[in-house]
C-alpha cells in the first residue's frame, strides 16, 4: 500500500530525462535564444547610443524621422483594423460554409505569402501608375496613389492580410458550427451569435492574427519600397527611413531610427500581454 | 421539484411534417417523410446511422431546409420560419455549450439574447436560472465552466440551457448517446419524469432501441430515409411493419404473461414492484440480458 502511495505522489522517474540531458537541451535552447535573438537587438541600442543620448535623440527628432514614423504608423492603423475584419469575414466564410470556390479562396488567402514582396508592390504600381489599369481613372480623380501614402497604405494591407485569416481558420474549424447553431435556435440574432458566441470563441486567434499583421504592417520593406518612390519626408517609412540613412553611411542615425522601429515591437507585445490578462477569463 | 418551467398546457405545439425530401449531394437523407406529433407527445426517432432522423430533427428545427415538403406547428406552416422564431428547444448530441460561458450564463443566453422589451429584468433572470438549474439538480454548478463537468452534468446543462427559453417543443438528438450505461439510464428515467411532469411536445433521436422502446409513447422507426414503421413501443415490437423493422429490433424478445415474479436485489432480498394500469397482465421486454416489465395498457396504446 504504502509503496503504492508513494510512487503514485512522487513524480515517476522514468519520465524524467538524466539532469545532464535537461541541462544541455535548456542550455541549447537559451544559448540559441542569446544568440539570434537577443545580441542582434542590444547591437541596435548599443550601436544607436554609440554617441551618447544627445546625438540619439536628435536622429530621431530628425523631421524625416518622424515624418516615417508618422507614416509606419498610419500604414499599420489602416492595415490592422481592415485585416481584421477582412479576415475574421474570410475565415468565417471559409470555416463555418461550404460553398462553391472555397478552395479557390483558401488558396487565394495565402497569395501575399507566396509571391515575393516586391512583386506586390509591382501590382499596385502596374495597377494604379501612370500607364496602369487603374492610372486613368485614378488621374480622373485627382487622385495620388503610386508613391503616395494611399499606395503605401495598400501594399502594406496586401501584404499583411493573411496573418489574421490564417490565425482565425484553424480556431474557427475545431470549434465548429454547433454552438452557433445552439445560439440561432435561442433566439439569438446574428450580429448576437457573432458577438457573444463566435468572437469569444476565436478571441485569441484575432489577437495573435493582429500581433503579427501589426508586425508585418510596420516592419514592411520590399513591397512598400517599389510603391514608395522613396521620397523623403513624404513616402519613407520607418524600414526605408533606415535603409536610406544606412546607405549614406550615418550608421548612427541608421540604428537610432531602427531603435524606434524595435521599441514599436516592444509595445506590441506589451499591449499584447496587457489584453491577454484582460482576456483571460 | 419546482414547477413547471414553461408555460401550462395548451401552450403546447404540435408539429406536423408533410412529404419532407432532402438531399446532401448525391446523397439523399430524406425522402418523402410525413408524420405527426401530437401536442404533448414523447416520440422517438429510431434508426441506423444514416438513416436521416438526425437531419429530419434539424429540418424541424429550421437549421436544414427541407429540399421540398412542409413543417406545420399548430397547423401553420412554419418550413420558411427562422430557427430563432420556431419556439423550439435544441439539444444537441455533442450538447454545444457555450464555453467561455459559465453553466449559469449558458443557461441565461435565451433569456440575455432576447430583443429589449421582451427581456427580462435581470433579477429575473436570475431566478429563472436558479429555477432552472434546480429542475435538473445543478444549481451547486452555476459558476463552473462547461470543461469543468461530466457528461451527464453537460447533458441536463443542454436540457436547462434549451428549456429556458420556455420552447413549445423539445427536440433532443442522441441525448444519451455520448454518456456511459448507468448515467445513461438515469438521465432517462429523468426525463421520462421531466415529460410526465410538463408534457413538452418531445421528439428524441436515438440509435438505441432500448432507450425508444422504454422512453417514447410512439416511436417512428426509419431507414435510408424513409419511415419504416410509426407506431406505439408495443406494436413496434409485436407487430412489425416491415423486415427492416423486426430485424433492427432483432434482439428484442416478447413475452407475455402474468406479473408474478420476484425481482431481488444484489443481496437477495425482495424488491418491491409497482406497476401502473391493468396489473393482471403484463408484456415483459427482454433486449440482450436486461428485463423491462411493463403494464400492457400503458405500451400498447
Amino acid at each position: 500500500m504504502a509503496g503504492v502511495a508513494v510512487g503514485a505522489v512522487g513524480r515517476p522517474r522514468r519520465l524524467t530525462e538524466p539532469a545532464g540531458v535537461r541541462y544541455l537541451l535548456t542550455g541549447i535552447a537559451l544559448g540559441f535564444l542569446a544568440l539570434f535573438l537577443v545580441l542582434p537587438l542590444a547591437v541596435v541600442f548599443v550601436e544607436a547610443l554609440r554617441n551618447g543620448l544627445g546625438p540619439y535623440f536628435e536622429s530621431i527628432q530628425d523631421p524625416d524621422a518622424m515624418a516615417a514614423l508618422r507614416l509606419t504608423l498610419i500604414a499599420a492603423a489602416f492595415a490592422v483594423p481592415a485585416n481584421l475584419v477582412f479576415g475574421v469575414a474570410a475565415g468565417w466564410a471559409i470555416a463555418k460554409f461550404r460553398f462553391p470556390g472555397r478552395t479557390l479562396l483558401t488558396t487565394l488567402i495565402d497569395l501575399p505569402f507566396a509571391v515575393s514582396p516586391v512583386i506586390s508592390g509591382m501590382v499596385f504600381v502596374l495597377l494604379f501608375g501612370r500607364n496602369g489599369f487603374l492610372g486613368p481613372w485614378a488621374a480622373d480623380l485627382d487622385l495620388r496613389i503610386v508613391f503616395a501614402v494611399p499606395g503605401i497604405v495598400l501594399a502594406t494591407m496586401f501584404v499583411s492580410f493573411p496573418f489574421v485569416a490564417r490565425e482565425v481558420i484553424p480556431v474557427m474549424e475545431a470549434t465548429g458550427t454547433q454552438e452557433e447553431e445552439a445560439a440561432r435556435v435561442l433566439g439569438a440574432s446574428g450580429f448576437q451569435t457573432f458577438f457573444r458566441v463566435t468572437l469569444p470563441n476565436i478571441k485569441w486567434g484575432v489577437l495573435y492574427g493582429a500581433i503579427l499583421c501589426n508586425a508585418r504592417a510596420m516592419g514592411e520593406f520590399g513591397a512598400v519600397s517599389v510603391v514608395s518612390g522613396k521620397i523623403r519626408g513624404e513616402t519613407n517609412t520607418l524600414p526605408l527611413h533606415v535603409e536610406i540613412l544606412y546607405n549614406e553611411y550615418m550608421f548612427q542615425a541608421a540604428f537610432a531610427v531602427a531603435s524606434l522601429l524595435t521599441l514599436l515591437a516592444v509595445v506590441t507585445l506589451i499591449v499584447k500581454t496587457v489584453l491577454e490578462r484582460k482576456l483571460a477569463r | 421539484m419546482e414547477g413547471p418551467p414553461s408555460g401550462g398546457p395548451g401552450t403546447h405545439m404540435s408539429i406536423e411534417v408533410r412529404n419532407l425530401t432532402k438531399s446532401f449531394g448525391s446523397f439523399a437523407a430524406l425522402r418523402d417523410v410525413s408524420f405527426t406529433v401530437h401536442s404533448g407527445e414523447l416520440v422517438a426517432l429510431l434508426g441506423p446511422s444514416g438513416s436521416g432522423k438526425t437531419t429530419l430533427l434539424r429540418v424541424i428545427a429550421g437549421l436544414e431546409a427541407p429540399d421540398t415538403g412542409s413543417v406545420l406547428f399548430d397547423g401553420d406552416d412554419a418550413t420558411k420560419r427562422d430557427p430563432r422564431e420556431r419556439g423550439v428547444g435544441f439539444v444537441f448530441q455533442h450538447y454545444a455549450l457555450f464555453r467561455h460561458m459559465s453553466v449559469f450564463e449558458n443557461v441565461a443566453f435565451g433569456l440575455r439574447v432576447r430583443p429589449r422589451d421582451q427581456r427580462p429584468s435581470e433579477d429575473e433572470i436570475t431566478r429563472r436560472v436558479h429555477e432552472l438549474l434546480g429542475l435538473v439538480q445543478l444549481d451547486y454548478l452555476g459558476d463552473r465552466y462547461p470543461s469543468q463537468l461530466s457528461g451527464g452534468q453537460r447533458q441536463r446543462v443542454a436540457l436547462a440551457r434549451a428549456l429556458a427559453v420556455e420552447p413549445r417543443v423539445l427536440l433532443l438528438d442522441e441525448p444519451f448517446g455520448a454518456l456511459d450505461a448507468k448515467v445513461r439510464q438515469e438521465l432517462r428515467r429523468w426525463l421520462r419524469r421531466l415529460h410526465q411532469e410538463i408534457h413538452l411536445t418531445s421528439v428524441f433521436v436515438t440509435h438505441d432501441q432500448e432507450e425508444a422502446l422504454e422512453l417514447a409513447n410512439r416511436v417512428v422507426v426509419m431507414n435510408e430515409g424513409r419511415i419504416e414503421q410509426d407506431a406505439p413501443p408495443g406494436e413496434v415490437i409485436e407487430k412489425p411493419a416491415t423486415p427492416f423493422v423486426s430485424n433492427f429490433l432483432g434482439n428484442v424478445n416478447l413475452f407475455h404473461g402474468r406479473v408474478e415474479v420476484e425481482v431481488h436485489d444484489d443481496e437477495g432480498r425482495p424488491m418491491p414492484m409497482e406497476l401502473d394500469g391493468d396489473r393482471s397482465e403484463a408484456v415483459r421486454v427482454i433486449v440482450g440480458d436486461r428485463v423491462y416489465v411493463r403494464p400492457r395498457g400503458q405500451i400498447g396504446t
